[in-house]
């Protein structure tokens, strides 16, 4: 009696197994049919860097509004966006979800250098084309990768191009230096040394910040001490935030420069508490408010389809990384494949929605050296310095 | 229906025939797997595992000792820097590289062992804690190990290269079946512990440590031991979990991924080898699987997607993960504090004993 009931309840559970087994069995599909292109982003919704999560939420706009107009040659974007939690194992494990089940085309956009790292060689591998990774990183695309477009500019040119802006506009002649101990921060710096060297100037101060310290005050302390007239500043939101709480603190008032990635306004002047009003940044995108047709348009969209969200910049940059492969996609036309594709967007060439012009050869897959310089008004309102401008000592385009 | 008439009975590892059938029947179910599921799964089978090995470890020194710690993100940290840089720096061979990476963790376990026999609960958890952020911050701070920018591990080579063998472990698959190897050995090591003089040892400490020492167990050699052997297993799965991922940065061993390891004990089941398994398998199946798509699950998506859209931030449904984590291990907390280890055994104990 034990044993047959032994034996019912192991084939009961063997049965259980084998049926488990053929649901697995799905074949990976392609990333389109007649009626969809399947486009993937993964991003920080929760965790450490949810403030970064809304990139991907912009990119959604941009596909919201591309469906409504009709899709691309008749072919609606299905768009799935996956948090990884900043998590680089997460974010393989949704890559490889969306890539071996939902059967993705392309991925756009992604925050994290990490994130990214750990999967580019996996999307190169299956051939799916990654337009737009939200963060500037030359492994992305030194030595160029056939797979993966960059729409952000790199740090170093953006510095060098600061730098130009502040000796010649600002006609500063003392100049300090706070970076991040990082990639992020030496690129900058680098920028800022190659720009310098050209004026046969050198830098007051040079000061490294590490992205975790909390107290600022003996670095703040030495910047004032060199008499920097400007401080340019490649760090995290916290460290800008601490860095200009302690200087006002202890009444050194240079002129603030700083990277891209502290040009979201609305936020930093909140959480500056107002000390953010002056500061002049690089800009990868129009101003909050321009009056550029592009911008206007997705706006109204904004407010029509996502009420809630805030438009700021990180939010249209997720419309930034993500149009070109739109774009790309509206000139490969109704015969659709990865390799028309990639032609189609090894082609770009002076493309321009709200950024900088966008430019990819088979050789170079970084498509612009070229910033705005913007500067933070009253009530984190934002005033355009200078247009989009190229950096003319930028290498890699050689 | 357990019962034990003598010492060897209870050290056996198999007790029964029964047992004997089905875990062969699992073996060669989880030896063919990759012949029938798919790639993606593949590689959450190998994050599946990398966690069993670490939970399996952390249990020994939670369940078994009764010592906490939320610094396991740094014992896991030291594994995957450890083995991918001697390898890259000192090429070093894969196997003897994650041993000594291993052997590593469990020095700085030692370490931490050691202002565990004065600490105790909370105290212990803030020390743990400190500790897994200060390996993370060192990690991230210096040039040798890669900075913040992070390490891509080098190719996976099990042969020996001084001698001129080279076998390198590319796919998923391969990879699969070395972690699997690794965890059994791991899972049948962890049982030999927990079974001999040392595991017992461990438990008196648990139950109540000035007893365990009144009948001569040394205190100080016993309590860093556990975390020595703890923190071996997590450089071992730390090891395995760079070659899996491929890259990782410092930010990737946080207080998250800590706290994270400790639900995978407390759920799974403390105390118990199958509840780390069973937490492990369980709690990375939902973080990494389940709760990514569960948009897409009929009808409790769509509930669920109404309800984000009623209440939750503009963040949406992703909220839903980590309250669901916190919901389960409340959960467990007050109906189930065996974990699942506790249900497994109840409906074993039904099974055996049905119709009645």
């Amino acid at each position: 009696m034990k044993l047959r009931k032994k034996v019912l309840f192991s084939s009961v559970a063997v049965l259980a197994l084998l049926a488990l087994a053929i649901t697995a069995f799905a074949a990976a599909p392609i990333g389109f049919d007649d009626k969809e292109i399947r486009i993937g982003q993964w991003g920080p919704q929760t965790g450490p860097a949810a403030a970064w999560g809304n990139v991907a939420r912009g990119s959604k706009l941009l596909f919201d509004v591309v469906n409504e107009e009709g899709g691309i040659h008749g072919r609606k974007i299905k768009y799935f966006i996956r948090d990884d939690m900043y998590n680089p194992a997460q974010t393989v494990a949704v890559v490889k979800e969306l890539v071996e089940r939902q059967g993705v085309f392309a991925f756009v956009g992604g925050v994290g250098a990490a994130c990214g790292m750990a999967v580019k060689n996996y999307l190169a591998a299956n051939k799916i084309i990654w337009v737009g990774p939200s963060a500037a990183y030359n492994d992305f695309v030194f030595p160029v990768n056939p797979y993966l477009f960059a729409v952000y500019p790199l740090y170093k040119d953006e510095a060098s191009i600061l730098t130009k802006y502040i000796v010649e506009k600002l006609k500063t002649k003392k100049i300090g230096m706070l970076y991040q101990n990082d990639g992020y921060g030496k690129d900058g710096l680098s920028g800022v040394k190659e720009r310098l060297a050209t004026y046969k100037m050198s830098l007051v101060a040079e000061i490294p910040v590490e992205p975790t310290e909390k107290d600022l005050a003996s670095q703040i302390l030495k910047l004032k001490n060199s008499g920097a007239e400007t401080v340019v500043m490649y760090v995290n939101p916290t460290a800008a935030v601490i860095s200009l709480r302690t200087s006002a603190t202890i009444g050194f008032k240079p002129q603030w420069v700083s990277s891209n990635t502290l040009s979201d306004y609305g936020l930093m002047y909140k959480i500056t508490g107002g000390l953010w009003e002056g500061v002049i940044t690089g800009a990868f995108a129009e101003i909050v408010d321009s009056k550029h047709p592009l911008m206007v348009k997705y706006r109204e969209a904004a407010k029509r389809l996502t009420p809630e969200e805030r438009w700021g910049v990180f939010y249209y940059a997720g419309i930034l990384f993500a149009d070109p492969l739109v774009e790309a996609l509206r000139r490969v036309g109704r015969n659709l494949s990865t390799e028309a594709t990639l032609k189609a967007l090894n082609s770009i060439k002076d493309y321009q929605s709200i950024g900088p012009k966008i430019t990819w050869t088979e050789k170079i897959h970084q498509g612009t050296d070229s910033v705005q310089i913007h500067k933070c008004g009253p009530g984190a309102s934002s005033i355009m310095l200078q247009d989009w401008t190229a950096n003319d000592l930028a290498t890699w385009k050689k | 229906m357990d019962m034990k008439r003598d010492y060897y009975e209870d050290i056996r590892l198999f007790k029964s025939n029964v047992v004997i059938f089905w875990t062969v029947v699992l073996l060669i179910a989880l030896f063919t797997a990759p012949l029938y599921i798919d790639s993606y799964n593949v590689y959450l089978l190998n994050i599946i595992m990398v966690h069993v090995i670490l939970a399996v470890g952390l249990n020994i020194l939670v369940g078994s000792t009764g010592q906490i710690s939320l610094g396991h993100a740094g014992f896991f940290a030291i594994g995957a820097y450890g083995t991918a840089l001697l390898m890259m720096k000192f090429q070093i061979p894969f196997v003897f590289a994650i041993l000594i990476a291993a052997f590593i963790a469990a020095f700085f376990g030692f370490i931490l062992g050691l202002p565990a026999l004065r600490l105790e609960g909370p105290y212990l958890a803030i020390a743990s804690l400190g500790f897994g952020l200060t390996i993370m911050h060192i990690i991230g701070g210096m040039d040798v190990f890669g900075g913040r920018m992070g390490v891509r591990a080098p190719p996976l080579d099990l042969g020996i290269q001084q001698l001129g063998l080279t076998w390198i472990l590319k796919t998923d698959v391969q990879k699969y079946y070395l972690i699997l190897i690794l965890t059994i050995l791991l899972v049948v090591g962890a049982r030999n512990i927990l079974k001999t003089r040392v595991g017992r040892s461990f438990v008196a400490i648990r139950d109540s440590d000035i007893a365990a020492e009144v009948i001569g167990v040394n205190l100080t050699i016993y309590k860093t031991l556990a975390f020595a052997v703890s923190a071996f297993y997590a450089g071992v799965a730390g090891g395995l979990f760079g070659f899996v991922l491929g890259f990782f940065d410092p930010f990737t061993f946080n207080l998250i991924l800590s706290i994270m390891f400790l639900v995978m004990v407390v759920v799974g089941g403390l105390g118990a080898i199958q509840g780390g398994i069973m937490g492990a398998a369980l709690i990375t199946y939902l973080q990494y699987d389940l709760f990514k798509n569960i948009a897409e699950v009929p009808y409790l998506g769509a509930f669920l997607v109404a309800v984000s859209k009623q209440w939750f931030t503009l963040v949406g449904l992703e909220n839903f993960n980590a309250m669901a984590i916190g919901l389960i291990m409340i959960g467990i907390i007050i109906f189930e504090p065996l974990g699942m280890f506790g249900v497994w055994i109840r409906l074993k104990k039904y099974w055996m004993t049905w119709p009645f």
